[in-house]
């Protein structure tokens, strides 16, 4: 009850309507791919959504070769583009101006924070986001990741990480994804949860795969169907 | 994950290439990284700080590449397993390190990931360090490089690249990309010894028992020498044992060849676009061929001649303006086959512009 009550606050609370994310994680944990899914989804039940890239360690490798896309299906993205910096990578990126400001903005705002502990530090250098009422902070799990392979690790992440309100099930093998694996990450990933006090709000899994799973994972998570975008941010 | 030991049986991960290098050199027993940071190098460092003090490892930050070579060149006189890695102009600053792992014999392992060139270039991608990883620095490039082309590789040949350097003592590369380094991708890790894998331990090269002289050669490391015929000596040596080693360390891929029109030759992640077109153009009915020089220096040069002497022609696909192609005619020299070109310089290479280009010069 009081996951589903987490959850859900924004949206049914009566306190606020908004939904603010910031989707944070081991790096290469899956927060982009998570947080566009939760931005799209938002945008198809009609609601207003900006998606806002805050990696300023790899703008290169993150949303920005897929924001042209992202748009046309109804996001405001802000993010780099190409032609806006001199030298993506080690030159010295700034945080946009208009990032900066992200949590001003009407409707439902998803950050994407990358680069692990210390990208999650970018966080801090937006306007608002200690007093922001509706943010969560969002922690992306993938126990494949040798980083976050078992409870322990999971814990002494957490440590880390700094603030932490809730955490996803992001298990996945890329293309060799099964089931079991996803349910397997279930069950570690909720009993890091259960340790840590920090309740699981979601097990994610590509949409076939969610279809197996059913509405819940086998510890009662609510599960979220995805598509995978990612790999297109490559070549 | 165990405090004693990084890697117990085997387990399916997902992870990007530059955690995996990292891995890799947890298991090969390596002693200590020394480095300089650029990207797209730059999660092997961050990688191996974390996980070096669970496991009794070290690191060490130098102010450059210059002095991040020569450490590694320190640690490894020291008899600990040593390694760096870099990309682009990092690559460049460490020639001098390099040539002098050459001339001292010292088993360096170094990591490149490959990234756009010439000077700073782009932080992203390219094959365009080929020519200086394989034959750069004064010398005659006595140097062993593994391209990779998945992280399952970059994870064998690490280990692996460790152990032919302190097997045959001559500095040895692992040449990657900043694909491989920042691609999602699953693999295998395991504990070597539980496959077999015997890792070869260092040595010191100074404080050996016994008196020097006397129960044993003195322990005298030079880079430099009075006159030519002292050098001549010594290089004409290091030539010699170059040789011996070169067939039982050179490192191939060949498929379909033996009834091919043509055949795409490419090496490191392209092969992996060359190997997905030559399939696909297989199911056309077209017959071409695919071979892959894993080992870059030394090339795999008899089994290179062999399908140059019966393939009219090849097509060379990289990411460089020729680089690989350079190494392919010097080693296929004499040979009538035509080599064909597919150069995309700091460029990915699909599948799709591999099947086009052969379906244009095939018809």
């Amino acid at each position: 009850m009081s996951r589903f009550f987490f959850f859900c606050r924004s949206a049914l609370g009566g306190i606020s309507t908004r939904v603010v994310e910031a989707y944070t994680g081991e790096y290469a944990s899956g927060k982009s791919e998570v947080a566009i899914n939760r931005a799209l989804d938002l945008a198809q039940e009609g609601r207003q959504v900006t998606l806002v890239d805050l990696d300023i360690v790899e703008p290169c490798y993150t949303l920005r070769p897929l924001k042209k896309m992202l748009s046309s299906k109804g996001l405001a993205v802000l993010a780099w583009e190409t032609r806006e910096v001199g030298g993506l990578g080690e030159t010295g990126n700034v945080l946009r101006a208009e990032n900066r400001w992200a949590l001003k903005r009407p409707g439902d705002i998803i950050l994407d924070v990358g680069y692990g502990v210390e990208g999650a530090k970018t966080l801090n250098l937006l306007e608002g986001a200690k007093t922001d009422p509706d943010l969560r902070v969002l922690l992306v799990l993938n126990i494949t990741r040798p980083m976050t392979g078992s409870v322990e690790d999971i814990l002494a992440y957490i440590r880390q990480m700094g603030r932490v309100d809730g955490i996803i099930n992001n298990t996945h093998l890329g293309d060799e994804t099964s089931v079991e694996i996803i349910q397997q990450g279930a069950r570690v990933v909720t009993e890091a949860a259960r340790r840590s006090g920090i309740p699981v709000v979601a097990t994610t899994a590509v949409r076939e795969l969610a279809a197996l799973i059913g509405p819940e994972d086998c510890l009662g998570n609510p599960v979220r169907a995805i598509d995978r975008y990612m790999p297109g941010a490559f070549w | 994950m165990s405090k004693d030991k990084p890697l117990e049986g085997e387990k399916r991960v997902f992870m990007t290439g530059n955690e995996v290098v990292a891995w890799a050199a947890l298991a090969a027993d390596a002693d200590i990284m020394f480095g300089y940071p650029i990207t797209p190098q730059n999660e092997i460092m961050h990688y191996w700080t974390r996980l070096a003090p669970k496991f009794g490892r070290d690191f060490l930050q130098t102010e450059d590449e210059l002095s991040a070579g020569f450490t590694t060149l320190g640690g490894v006189l020291a008899g600990r397993k040593s390694f760096t890695a870099t990309a682009g102009p990092g690559n460049t600053l460490m020639q001098e390190p390099m040539s002098m792992a050459e001339a001292m014999r010292l088993p360096m392992v170094a990591i490149i990931t490959q990234r756009g060139g010439p000077s700073t270039g782009t932080v992203i991608y390219s094959q365009q360090e080929v020519t200086m990883t394989t034959l750069g620095g004064n010398g005659e490039g006595l140097r062993i490089v593994y391209s990779t082309a998945t992280h399952q590789e970059l994870f064998d040949y690490t280990i692996k690249a460790f152990n032919t350097a302190w097997k045959y003592r001559f500095p040895t590369f692992v040449l990657g990309d900043g694909y491989q380094s920042k691609m999602r991708e699953s693999l295998t890790m395991y504990d070597p010894a539980e496959r077999g894998i015997k890792i070869i331990p260092p040595e010191p090269y100074f404080g050996k028992p016994g008196v020097p002289g006397v129960d044993r050669p003195p322990s005298q490391l030079r880079n430099t020498y009075n006159m030519e015929e002292e050098l001549y000596e010594v290089v004409e040596h290091y030539l010699r044992d170059y040789s011996k080693m070169a067939p039982e360390v050179a490192e191939y891929h060949a498929y379909y060849v033996d009834d091919a029109k043509l055949v795409v030759v490419a090496h490191g992640v392209v092969a992996r676009a060359a190997l997905m077109a030559v399939r696909e153009l297989r199911e056309e009915g077209y017959k071409v061929g695919y071979f892959r020089p894993v080992t870059l220096r030394p090339l795999p040069e008899k089994e290179l001649r062999e399908v140059a002497a019966r393939t009219p022609k090849f097509l060379v696909a990289e990411s460089a303006n020729g680089q690989l192609a350079r190494l392919l005619k010097e080693g296929a020299y004499g040979c009538t086959t035509e080599m064909l070109p597919l150069f995309r310089p700091g460029m990915g290479i699909t599948p799709e512009e591999i099947i086009t280009e052969v379906k244009k010069i095939l018809g």
